[in-house]
């Protein structure tokens, strides 16, 4: 399977660049040097053998605050598409299996995805206050109606297939037939749809950090650096590059992936269709 | 057909209900007292009393929310604690900029998109079309606030063709106006535009295996003929499709790109009444552009009617 996957050269590339963050976010923090740590002396010092990415308004390592966001961005995605799987999968199994809930639980997830994604999570965080996890949470309520809207649309098929039918007839509860036959049998588009709200998620909190309304300040953030560096492009146009360009060899490896992983576990929606609408869902779901 | 549409605006009732109630939980998701949230760490006992009476959180939960509902039905969104006049009035101030900013990036998006689309799909394979589709998905992987700082860079500061940041409302002239929209709408537009690009392009392909196609090729119709007559009219429908979801992704996007060009549209003032915890134009604004959100999505959805005959509802 994996060599199938490994086949097609674009989705090596995505999975190097992935590869890539996930060293630099794992392992870069130890190395990089202290994201906080103000050399007034040196502000706005353009990159240089000392600073490779030279230094923000109060002369913090640019450097060592991109590793570091990495860092946060990749705790972000991961935490927003396990909270997202774990919601929006369960909201979909409930609502997908026993049809007298499938009504209330699918119209509050209509009701959530009636808004566009990052006004809702403005609005959240408004609410919950600026932190890291308060981010998380608010941007894994607006990911989880997605997610459940997949896993319901699964259910509904697989819950009139043979073989439930056939598990049913022997007498297997319900806690079974949804665990052992139905859920194993809907994780292909979970799985890739994960990929893709991952980068949703990195995508989201480098826009909400960017407006001021996502991780306080004093976190080294993607988002929080271009922020400082929108008042600084004439003098210190790294200040935007460096995290921009980190930010779009995120997005662009979790796409190659994503669409790698999709043609290898969703064949269905492979190839040059209307369907392939892989775009569609992360910019829908912006 | 009228049952359809019928049955499509009844289906927005339970919708609105639930997004009436999301916008109204907001305030009480803050943790404590939602008054002395709003009113600050500083704020007299007096200032929260004042606060609480002029929102109406002094009566209980189920009344507070029944009130809402009905001061919703009459479109009346509340009063800014901040700005000191009603919520309707301070979103109509700035609802301008943020129009005319969509509109613009919609057609930029258009115009880049789906030419792109299309001559992929006519050179499918070739350089041209890999050229292309390699550029869309660069550009669906840029965050559009991203991509209006670079173009500040390159076009404001390098070149000095354009205005760092601000807006010209239109009394000023609407050449000004233009003028100071030009990157904000390419920012938002181009990266849409990728988007735009891919489904034409699939649209596209999927047309031109239909077999009308082969026979208008069989009779000696032209390429040009073919392509431009029989398919790309056919092509059109999940092309607008994607063009009208896109007018609605583009407003929440220009919700982000105000910030990054200074534009005193809808965007800056969520986010100024976010930091000043005005929660009455927070829930305003969010009710404001979730219900155009959703009134284009129903839009985009009867227009399945109005394009494809073939489409039929039960």
């Amino acid at each position: 399977m994996l060599a199938r996957l490994a086949r097609r050269k674009i989705t090596l590339i995505g999975a190097a660049l992935m590869a890539v963050m996930l060293v630099l976010g794992t392992l870069g923090p130890v190395v990089a040097g202290n994201p906080t740590r103000m050399d007034v002396a040196s502000r706005l010092a353009p990159p240089s053998a000392v600073h490779w990415f030279g230094t923000d308004d109060v002369g913090r390592d640019v450097f060592s605050r991109v590793i570091h966001g990495a860092r946060l961005s990749l705790l972000v995605g991961s935490a927003v598409v396990a909270l997202s799987l774990v919601v929006g999968v369960s909201c979909g199994l409930i609502a997908g299996y026993y049809r007298r809930l499938d009504n209330v639980v699918m119209r509050v997830m209509d009701g959530l995805m009636a808004f566009p994604a990052i006004i809702l999570a403005i609005a959240l965080m408004a609410a919950l206050g600026p932190s890291v996890a308060n981010v998380v949470l608010a941007i894994g309520v607006v990911y989880s109606p997605r997610v459940a809207r997949i896993v319901r649309g699964s259910v509904l098929v697989i819950r009139e297939t043979a073989y439930v039918e056939a598990a049913r007839a022997l007498g297997a509860a319900d806690a079974t037939l949804i665990g052992r036959h139905v859920l194993p049998n809907c994780l292909s588009p979970v799985i890739v749809q994960g990929s893709f709200v991952f980068a949703a998620a990195v995508l989201t909190e480098a826009a909400l950090s960017f407006l001021g309304v996502g991780v306080p300040p004093f976190v080294p953030s993607w988002g929080n650096i271009l922020s400082d560096g929108r008042l600084y492009l004439q003098q210190a146009p790294w200040l935007v590059l460096y995290p921009g360009a980190a930010i779009m060899m995120t997005i662009l490896g979790l796409n190659l992936l994503g669409d790698g992983l999709r043609d290898l576990l969703d064949p269905k929606l492979a190839g040059d269709s209307v369907h392939e609408s892989r775009g569609l869902q992360t910019q829908r779901a912006n | 057909m009228k049952v359809y549409i019928v049955r499509r605006l009844l289906a927005l009732i339970p919708v609105a209900l639930v997004v009436a109630t999301v916008s109204f939980v907001l305030i009480h998701l803050a943790p404590g007292d939602p008054a002395s949230v709003i009113a600050g760490p500083d704020a007299s006992r007096e200032d929260v009393t004042r606060i609480e009476r002029q929102l109406g959180l002094d009566a209980p939960l189920p009344v507070q929310l029944g009130r809402w509902y009905v001061q919703l039905a009459q479109g009346n969104l509340g009063q800014s604690i901040f700005l000191r006049k009603p919520v309707t009035e301070a979103i109509l101030d700035r609802v301008e900029p943020t129009l005319l900013l969509t509109l613009f990036a919609i057609v930029v998006a258009s115009l880049i998109g789906v030419p792109a689309g299309v001559i992929s799909a006519r050179y499918h394979n070739s350089t041209t079309d890999q050229v292309f589709m390699a550029l869309a998905l660069v550009g669906i992987s840029v965050p559009n606030f991203l991509a209006g700082l670079l173009l500040i860079l390159c076009f404001s500061v390098w070149l000095g063709w354009f205005p760092v940041a601000g807006y010209s409302p239109l009394e000023y002239g609407w050449l000004k106006t233009l003028r100071s929209l030009v990157l904000p709408a390419f920012a938002l537009g181009v990266v849409q535009s990728a988007l735009i690009a891919r489904i034409a392009r699939s649209a596209m392909l999927d047309v031109l295996r239909e077999q009308y196609i082969v026979a208008g090729r069989a009779k000696g119709l032209g390429e040009r003929a073919v392509i431009y007559k029989h398919a790309l009219k056919n092509a059109m429908i999940p092309t607008v499709t994607i063009i009208g979801i896109s007018f609605a992704v583009l407003i929440s996007g220009a919700v982000v790109i105000e910030t990054v060009f200074n534009i005193p549209g809808l965007g800056r003032l969520i986010i100024s009444a976010v930091l000043r915890r005005d929660y009455p134009v927070i829930q305003g604004v969010v009710l404001c552009i979730a219900g155009v959100y959703m009134l284009i999505n129903l839009a985009v959805d009867l227009s399945y009617l109005a394009f494809d005959p073939r489409v039929r509802y039960q």
